[in-house]
């Protein structure tokens, strides 16, 4: 084949051109098998995402693990960042093509299935996880998401980011509510008491153009009224459940009013904003990253953290499953490239990374919750106990390489409605209409991933 | 060595194809005795190390491209790509009938039109507005290069700010009793993206047309004063002819550069993109980097790069045209 020889032309070239520019080779053979890793005259390459939010503390803290792991084992750290989810999915892909870079990445939980499908990382064997402390290590909540079943998960829990809503007790307590709700139509019920256009306040702040918030309150409603979206093979978006989901999410601004109506054009940070100058009751869809904002602003003192409703629209209590799907299992994992010739190397810093000291102080520097059991246990900010326990009751979403196809086609139906919510109705046959568009588009993608 | 024998082929095959034709200066065929050296021994192999490095930056991934398109290529077989199932023309199929890469090409070519159509009578407009020397042109003129010199990441932001739902837009047209309804979304969408376009790629047009008004000689403007032309049809019949040339090449420069534009939408709109402005760049990115259907996105590539190539084709064959009736003009 002509276009085959030139293909394999054009890899040699990417493949040489890429050996340039990496930085880290790993061309030194596998470290010894048991005991402490000798690492010495190593470097072992780490790609991360970068955080804008504390980047001092966070160059900081490469410094400072890099002196650990070199401590423990004579090898050197170098850690690469990425600014973007494109920007790490470009690097996974050139990676995966290439056969060639990072020894360790570090991956957002919902893009753990997608990479997993690509096979380019380590599935960790029983002898593995011994190398990073066993499986009991981790809160065993965290390892929903790291693999398909228990036997086969490539995905090391390494932090915890559970989804979570904040309040404003002044407005609460002014509205007469004593405590936040648990149901979302409780939720929408509180909110109306609280909403008054005149003084600019809201129920609830939540941005409806936000890259990921809407299909998180579709899965998150739809799930505790029983429906998973995926069953084995089938994709389950034609479903009743997902309709009502889409409706209650759409009327807290069409029909309840409680929501800002410029709340169309807002992404997180917006709604955020609108939480940290006190012009709001509840702040949806937060997690613990925004307690720094928020302790530096107008609500400062006057907020607190609780877990969102887990009661489906239209229910009394939770059915079923429910009370334990409060939020998607959220966090970061790590996963080993399966190219990498230092395989040892990686499971020894990874072991580093995930003990309990270095957990509490990740979580002392950045806020987000560890994935160690015994640091989660040991945690003792009060604030953040309502936050810690969510972490128990997060549910994986569905892991399936279709996963983000799925994900982008829930947006979807959001993002074309805007126009009719912003005329203040969503029509019952448009809603529909989009929501066959999506169940069509998910299921081809999901019969490719079941190929 | 082979790349001698190579160009020896090269130069003789060139010699008896131009011997072929008739040559007014050498009607018997010899060829012409000045050109000699420069012909004949035409050090070509110096162009090695540059062509090389023009198949590995455009040949190779053009081919590759299309390899690509011919294969099911997914996140289940990015690993051993090379080795991904074969599937023909099924991937044109899919997304001639199974996507809305019909609806994204009307979209790209008729928003590309509408921002030309308006761009360029703005662009002459500039360009005659500063023609003539006046106090502050050189202010004026850099004014209008303001939207050019700015990144279009940084433009969209900006566009997109004023342009939220309540944001400084909004509250102006308020101001004055008008509702203008959803700019970012909806139907109107596609009207801000030109709207945006046209302040961004203006002056562009500026810059060509400009450059067209200064070789208008100072004897044409004498003449056509001294033969009573009045203002207008001086300008249609004696400067206009001169901007032709300018304003094709900016036209299909500027076309080419609306229909490959990814900036702009993307952050205007950001994705999934409202379907009113579901551009044909738009749909082959999600496709490749939110659905990792790398193989349809190939051949979407593919036929986006076809369409491009027809205005490509028509202005090369344009510049050609001109290069022929310059005497003495050579390849």
């Amino acid at each position: 084949m002509k276009f085959a020889s030139s293909a394999k032309f054009a890899a040699v070239v990417v493949t040489a051109a890429l050996a340039l520019t990496a930085c880290g080779g790993g061309s030194s053979s596998s470290g010894g098998s048991a005991g402490p890793v000798d690492g010495k005259g190593k470097k072992l390459s780490v790609l991360t995402g970068v955080n804008n939010q504390y980047s001092a503390q966070q160059k900081q803290w490469f410094t400072d693990i890099a002196a650990k792991f070199k401590a423990q084992t004579g090898a050197d750290v170098e850690f690469e960042t990425f600014a973007s989810a494109n920007d790490e999915l470009t690097r996974i892909q050139t990676s995966v093509v290439s056969g060639q870079g990072p020894d360790v990445y570090s991956l957002g939980t919902t893009f753990t299935p997608t990479a997993y499908a690509t096979k380019a990382f380590v599935t960790l064997s029983d002898d593995d996880w011994k190398k990073i402390g066993g499986k009991d290590k981790f809160n065993q909540a965290a390892l929903g998401i790291s693999g398909p079943d228990a036997q086969h998960q490539a995905g090391i829990p390494f932090v915890s980011r559970p989804f979570v809503m904040a309040y404003n007790k002044d407005i609460l307590k002014a509205a007469g509510i004593d405590k936040p709700a648990t149901s979302w139509d409780e939720l929408a019920a509180q909110a109306k008491k609280m909403t008054n256009p005149a003084t600019g306040t809201f129920g609830m702040a939540t941005g409806y153009k936000d890259n990921f918030d809407p299909w998180k309150f579709i899965w998150a409603m739809s799930v505790q009224a029983g429906n998973p979206l995926v069953d084995g093979k089938t994709l389950k978006l034609d479903d009743p459940t997902v309709k009502k989901a889409y409706e209650t999410y759409f009327g807290w601004l069409t029909k309840d009013k409680i929501v800002d109506p410029a709340s169309i054009g807002w992404s997180n940070s917006n709604a955020v904003a609108a939480f940290a100058s006190g012009k709001a009751g509840y702040l949806m869809m937060t997690t613990s990253s925004s307690l720094p904002t928020l302790d530096k602003s107008a609500v400062a003192g006057k907020y607190a953290y609780t877990a969102m409703p887990t009661t489906a629209p239209g229910q009394t209590s939770p059915q079923g499953d429910a009370a334990n799907a409060a939020s998607i299992l959220s966090g970061d994992n790590v996963v080993v490239a399966d190219y990498s010739k230092q395989k040892d190397l990686a499971f020894a810093y990874i072991n580093l990374i995930t003990s309990k000291d270095e957990q509490l102080n990740f979580q002392k520097i950045f806020g987000d919750l560890p994935a160690n059991a015994e640091a989660l246990k040991a945690l003792n900010n009060p604030a953040l106990q309502p936050v810690a326990d969510t972490a128990a009751k997060s549910k994986a979403t569905p892991f399936t390489g279709a996963w983000g196809d799925i994900q982008l086609a829930l947006l979807n139906v959001t993002v074309q409605s805007i126009p009719d919510l912003a005329k203040g109705s969503v029509d019952d046959s448009a809603l529909q209409a989009r929501l066959k568009d999506a169940q069509t588009k998910g299921q081809a993608s999901l019969d490719r991933a079941s190929k | 060595m082979s790349t001698d024998s190579l160009t020896a082929g090269k130069s003789t095959r060139r010699k008896s194809s131009r011997a072929a034709k008739p040559d007014p200066q050498s009607p018997d065929g010899t060829p012409r005795r000045r050109k000699g050296l420069s012909e004949r021994n035409r050090p070509l192999w110096m162009l090695i190390p540059g062509g090389l490095l023009m198949v590995i930056i455009i040949v190779v991934p053009l081919l590759l491209g299309i390899f690509m398109s011919g294969l099911d290529l997914d996140q289940y077989s990015l690993r051993q790509w090379v080795s991904a199932p074969f599937i023909g023309v099924q991937n044109f199929v899919e997304a001639l009938t199974g996507s809305p890469l019909l609806h994204a090409i009307w979209l790209s070519v008729s928003y590309s039109l509408i921002a030309m159509a308006v761009t360029i009578p703005l662009g002459i407009a500039g360009a005659v507005a500063t023609q003539n020397a006046f106090k502050g042109r050189a202010v004026i003129r850099s004014i209008f290069l303001i939207p050019y010199v700015l990144p279009s990441f940084v433009v969209a932001t900006v566009w997109r700010t004023m342009f939220q739902p309540g944001s400084v837009v909004d509250s102006v047209l308020h101001s004055v009793g008008i509702d203008p309804g959803l700019w970012l979304n909806g139907p109107q969408s596609y009207w801000t993206l030109i709207l945006v376009q046209i302040w961004a790629s203006w002056p562009f047009v500026y810059l060509l047309a400009l450059s067209g008004l200064q070789s208008v000689d100072h004897e044409v403007h004498e003449a056509s004063a001294l033969d009573g032309a009045l203002w207008w049809n001086k300008l249609r019949y004696v400067v206009f002819p001169y901007l032709k040339g300018p304003l094709s090449l900016a036209f299909l420069i500027g076309m080419l550069h609306h229909i490959n534009n990814f900036t702009l939408p993307f952050v205007l709109f950001g994705v999934p993109a409202p379907s009113d402005v579901e551009l044909l760049p738009i749909l082959t990115y999600v496709t490749s980097f939110q659905s990792f259907r790398f193989g349809l996105s190939a051949a979407m590539a593919f036929i986006s790069l076809i369409l491009i190539a027809i205005p490509l084709f028509v202005y090369l064959r344009a510049v050609k045209l001109d290069d022929a009736e310059t005497p003495g003009g050579k390849k």
